[in-house]
C-alpha cells in the first residue's frame, strides 16, 4: 500500500507538470493539417494561427462588439472609382527579421489567389476580377469589379506573409504577429512562442502549447487534472462545472434546406406546414442543449442587419394539416414520401432529432423518410449540382458563419446559381445583389428585408436552432469563450487572474 | 531455412503488389479528394484547380503508371492533406504503433503464458476459476468504455496518471493497460485449453509416475508441446496492434498508425493510405516469418 501511494505521488510529480505561470496549454479536437496561412479560414488551422502567428489588414471584433478594426492597415478608404486604398501599419516586422510594407500585403494575396495552390481564400472572392496594386511602400490599392463595398471585412480573411514565400503549402508560416511557431512534432503537439519585437501590445501569455484529442470527455478530463488550460467544444453533458464551464452562442445554425423545384415542397402551403408541424420549442433542455437558440435565420443573431421582427414558427399540428388539405384539394401531390437527408455525426444527437422531427411531420399527415449519409456522400446531395429524378428532399445542415455579415451565407445558401440554394426567386437575387453592393444603415436595412422575406413569404427552409457550445477554461484564466472561439483563438485576450 | 525465407519473401511480394493495385483502384472508387478538401461553397473552378494541381485530372491508368514509377524510386508520393511526403507521415505513425504492440505484447505473452499454464494445472480449482473469470471479462470488456473509466478512475479521481498523450513513461501505462487486457483474456485460454490437453498426455503422466516436479513438468514438458496454437493466436493478436490501434490512439492521443489510416481513408488522402497498408503490410510479413521460424523451432517436424 505504501508502495502504491508513493509511486502514485512520483508518478503525479513528474507526469502531470501543470501548466503554470505564463504558459498555457490549449486541447483541440483536431491536429492542424498544414499551418499554411491562407488556409486560416479552416477552423483547425486557424485557432491556431489566425492573429498569432500570421495577422490580416483588418479584424472583426466579435468579443468586443466595436466592428471593423485596424490591425496591419491603419486606416482604408474608398477612392472615386470605387477601389479601396489602404493605408499600412509602419514599423512592422515579420518573425524571420523582415520588414512589413505594401509589396508583401500585394504578394499575399496573389498567392492567395494563385490557383497552382489550392487555398480557401479564393472561395470568398468569387465572382468578382480583383486585383491589388503597390502605391508606395506603405499604401495598397484594392480594385474591385463589381465595386465592392465590404472589401475591407472580405480582407479579414486574407492573412498576410512575407513577400519571400514560397508558392506551395508550408508547415513553417512567417508572420507578424504576436507569437511565432517554435515546434511541431506531428500527431503530438505545436508550440507558439511570444515574439519580443512584436509591434503591438506585448500578450500576457509567453508560451502556448496545442495538444489534440478527439474524444470530448477527455479533452474536459485534461482541464480537470490541469493538464490543459482550455479545451473549447467539450460535450454537454461533460460541462457540469459551473467554475470553469461556460456554454456561449457559437455560430452555427442547423437548418433543413428545401428544394423548391420538386413537388410537394414547391407549394408554400406545403413548406409553410413542414414549419408549424415542428416542436422546436420540445427540444431545447431534451435533445439540443439549453441556452440554444431558435432560428429565424441561417446565420446567428449578431450578423449586421438581424431582424428581430422575424419571429419563430408557431408549432400548430392543427393548422399544418389544414394547409395540407388545402394543397391536396388543389390537386398538389401532399402524398409524395418526403426524404430527410443527414450527415453522419454533424453535431451531437442528430439522429436523435432528425427522427424527432421524423415523428412531428408525420403526425401532421406528411410521408417522410430520414437517411444519413458521410460527408462525401452527403456533399452531392448538399451542394450543386443536384441530382436528376430526385425526389422531394430536406437536407439537414449545419452552416457556420462567423463572419458578421450575411453575404457569406445568403449568396451561396439562397441566390438562384448558389451552390446550396434550393430556391430560384428573382427578387431575392435582387435583394442579395444591392445588399451586397450597399454599405452602412441601408446593407443593414436590405439584409433585413431580406431575412424577413425569405422567413416569412418565400418560406424558404426549415430553420431549426442556433447553436451553442461549451467549453472548459482553467479558473487561473482570465478569459471567456466567444461565437468566434470554433474558428479562432486569438491568445492575446488571454489574461491572468 | 535460407530457401524457405526466400521463398515465404516471394510469395509475400506478390501479395504486396496485389495489394497495392487493389488499394490504389479501390480507393479511388470512394471518390474525388477535392469534393472533401475543399469547403462546400467552392466553385467547380478552385475543383478544377484543385484535381490539376494533385494530377487528378489524369486517366486513372496514367496515375497509377506514375504512382508505380514513383515508388520504384522510393518515392511514395505526397499527403494532400499535410502537405509532406506520405512516407514521411506513416512513418513516424508506425514507429509509435510499434513500440506499443512490442511492449503490450511482451507482456500479454510473459503474463497469459504463466496465468493459462497455472490455470490449467489445477484445472477446477480456485485459481483456475478466477483466471478463467477475469480472462473472459478481459476479453469481452469494450476497450473504449474500459479506457474512458480509466482515465477517469486513475487520472482524474486518483491523480496518479497523466489523461492521455506522450512525453513521459506514465503515458504509456494507461494505454498498454487498457491495450493489454483483450488479447491477455484471449491467450490465457488458449494457453489454458491447450495446456489441459498437453498435460493429460501420455509423456506427463510418465514423467508424473517418475516423480519429476510440478514446475518442470508445466514449463518444460507440457508448455514446449503446448506453445504451437499458443504462438498462432499470439501472432494474429500481435498483427491486429501492428494495423494500429484505433480507439486507443484516438481516446489517448497516442499518434499511431490506426487513427492516421482511418483518418487518411475518411479524407481520401490516397498516397498516405497506401503508404499505410504498404508499411504495416511488410512488418505483418516479417511478424508471420518470425512465427514460421518459432514453430519449426518449438516442433522439429515442422522443418521437414
Amino acid at each position: 500500500m505504501k508502495k502504491a501511494l508513493l509511486w502514485g505521488a512520483f508518478a503525479a510529480a513528474t507526469a502531470m507538470t501543470p501548466a503554470w505561470g505564463q504558459d498555457v496549454k490549449i486541447v483541440l479536437n483536431e491536429e492542424a493539417d498544414v499551418l499554411e496561412p491562407c488556409m486560416a479560414t479552416r477552423s483547425n488551422v486557424g485557432r491556431i494561427t489566425m492573429q498569432n502567428i500570421n495577422e490580416t489588414l483588418t479584424f472583426l471584433d466579435i468579443k468586443g462588439g466595436s466592428g471593423l478594426q485596424p490591425k496591419l492597415a491603419e486606416s482604408w478608404e474608398q477612392q472615386a472609382d470605387g477601389s479601396w486604398r489602404f493605408k499600412l501599419r509602419q514599423g512592422v516586422t515579420f518573425s524571420d527579421g523582415t520588414t512589413f510594407d505594401a509589396k508583401d500585403v500585394k504578394a499575399s494575396f496573389d498567392r492567395a489567389m494563385n490557383p497552382a495552390i489550392t487555398c480557401e481564400v479564393p472561395r470568398y472572392f468569387g465572382g468578382m476580377t480583383i486585383s491589388a496594386e503597390v502605391v508606395d511602400d506603405h499604401t495598397i490599392d484594392f480594385k474591385a469589379d463589381p465595386v465592392q463595398p465590404i472589401l475591407p471585412l472580405l480582407l479579414t480573411l486574407l492573412t498576410i506573409v512575407p513577400e519571400e514565400t514560397p508558392v506551395e503549402f508550408i508547415r513553417e508560416p512567417v508572420g507578424t504577429g504576436p507569437f511565432k511557431l517554435t515546434e511541431w512534432t506531428p500527431g503530438q503537439q505545436i508550440v507558439l512562442t511570444a515574439r519580443d519585437d512584436y509591434w503591438g501590445e506585448k500578450p500576457a501569455v509567453t508560451t502556448a502549447t496545442y495538444l489534440f484529442r478527439q474524444d470530448p470527455a477527455v479533452r474536459a478530463a485534461m482541464v480537470a487534472t490541469g493538464e490543459a488550460d482550455i479545451a473549447p467544444s467539450i460535450s454537454a453533458q461533460d460541462a457540469t462545472n459551473a467554475a470553469t464551464d461556460f456554454s456561449y452562442l457559437d455560430s452555427e445554425t442547423v437548418y433543413a434546406r428545401v428544394d423548391h423545384s420538386i413537388a410537394p415542397l414547391n407549394d408554400v402551403r406545403v413548406r409553410k406546414a413542414l414549419n408549424m408541424a415542428i416542436d422546436r420549442q420540445a427540444f431545447l433542455g431534451t435533445l439540443v442543449p439549453d441556452g440554444t437558440l431558435l432560428a429565424t435565420a441561417v446565420y446567428p443573431p449578431p450578423t449586421l442587419g438581424w431582424n428581430p421582427d422575424v419571429k419563430v414558427w408557431d408549432y400548430n399540428p392543427e393548422e399544418a394539416k389544414k394547409l395540407l388539405e388545402e394543397a391536396r384539394a388543389d390537386g398538389v401531390a401532399v402524398d409524395t414520401p418526403i426524404t430527410i437527408l443527414g450527415r453522419t455525426a454533424n453535431f451531437p444527437n442528430n439522429v436523435e432529432i432528425l427522427e424527432a422531427v421524423q415523428q412531428m411531420l408525420q403526425e401532421a399527415g406528411f410521408t417522410v423518410e430520414v437517411k444519413f449519409y458521410e460527408v462525401a456522400e452527403f456533399e452531392t446531395y448538399y451542394s450543386k449540382p443536384y441530382a436528376e429524378g430526385r425526389g422531394p428532399q430536406l437536407v439537414v445542415a449545419m452552416h457556420d458563419n462567423s463572419k458578421g455579415d450575411p453575404s457569406f451565407s445568403m449568396y451561396f445558401k439562397y441566390a438562384s446559381d448558389g451552390r446550396q440554394s434550393g430556391i430560384a426567386d428573382p427578387k431575392v437575387d435582387d435583394l442579395i445583389a444591392r445588399a451586397s453592393a450597399a454599405t452602412g444603415d441601408e446593407r443593414a436595412a436590405l439584409w433585413k428585408e431580406l431575412q424577413a422575406y425569405l422567413h416569412d413569404e418565400v418560406v424558404a427552409d426549415v430553420l431549426l436552432f442556433h447553436m451553442v457550445s461549451f467549453s472548459r477554461v482553467n479558473e487561473r484564466l482570465d478569459w471567456t469563450p466567444t461565437m468566434a472561439t470554433n474558428s479562432m483563438l486569438p491568445l492575446a485576450d488571454i489574461k491572468f487572474k | 531455412m535460407i530457401p524457405f525465407i526466400r521463398k515465404r519473401a516471394f510469395a509475400s511480394l506478390v501479395s504486396l503488389i496485389l495489394l497495392i493495385v487493389a488499394v490504389f483502384f479501390l480507393s479511388r472508387l470512394t471518390g474525388d479528394p477535392a469534393a472533401l478538401y475543399l469547403p462546400s461553397e467552392a466553385s467547380e473552378e478552385m475543383r478544377q484547380q484543385f484535381r490539376e494541381v494533385h494530377g487528378l485530372n489524369d486517366p486513372i491508368m496514367v496515375q497509377f503508371g506514375r504512382y508505380v514509377w514513383d515508388l520504384l524510386h522510393l518515392d511514395m508520393g505526397e499527403s494532400i492533406r499535410k502537405a509532406r511526403p506520405a512516407f514521411d507521415v506513416v512513418a513516424e505513425a508506425f514507429w509509435w504503433t510499434l513500440q506499443l504492440a512490442l511492449i503490450t505484447m511482451t507482456l500479454v505473452t510473459g503474463a497469459a503464458i504463466v496465468i493459462g499454464s497455472l490455470a490449467a494445472f489445477r484445472a477446477g480449482g480456485f485459481f483456475d476459476r478466477v483466471a478463467s473469470v477475469t480472462s473472459l471479462i478481459g476479453a469481452s470488456a469494450p476497450d473504449f468504455w474500459v479506457a474512458i473509466v480509466a482515465i477517469v478512475v486513475f487520472a482524474v479521481g486518483l491523480g496518479w496518471l497523466p489523461t492521455s498523450g506522450t512525453g513521459s513513461v506514465w503515458h504509456w501505462i494507461l494505454p498498454i493497460a487498457v491495450l493489454f487486457i483483450r488479447p491477455f483474456g484471449l491467450i490465457v485460454q488458449v494457453v489454458r485449453g491447450s495446456m489441459i490437453t498437453a498435460l493429460s498426455s501420455a509423456y506427463v503422466k510418465t514423467a508424473r509416475a517418475k516423480g519429476v516436479k510440478a514446475r518442470p513438468i508445466i514449463f518444460v514438458h507440457a508448455l514446449r508441446n503446448a506453445m504451437l496454437p499458443v504462438i498462432t493466436v499470439i501472432g494474429d493478436q500481435a498483427a491486429a496492434l501492428l494495423n494500429g490501434a484505433v480507439v486507443i490512439e484516438t481516446i489517448f492521443g497516442f499518434p499511431g498508425v490506426g487513427k492516421l489510416m482511418i483518418d487518411s481513408i475518411l479524407q481520401r488522402d490516397f498516397n498516405v493510405v497506401l503508404a499505410a497498408i504498404m508499411i504495416t503490410a511488410v512488418a505483418i510479413f516479417l511478424m508471420n516469418l518470425l512465427i514460421d521460424l518459432a514453430y519449426s523451432a518449438l516442433d522439429p517436424r515442422i522443418r521437414h
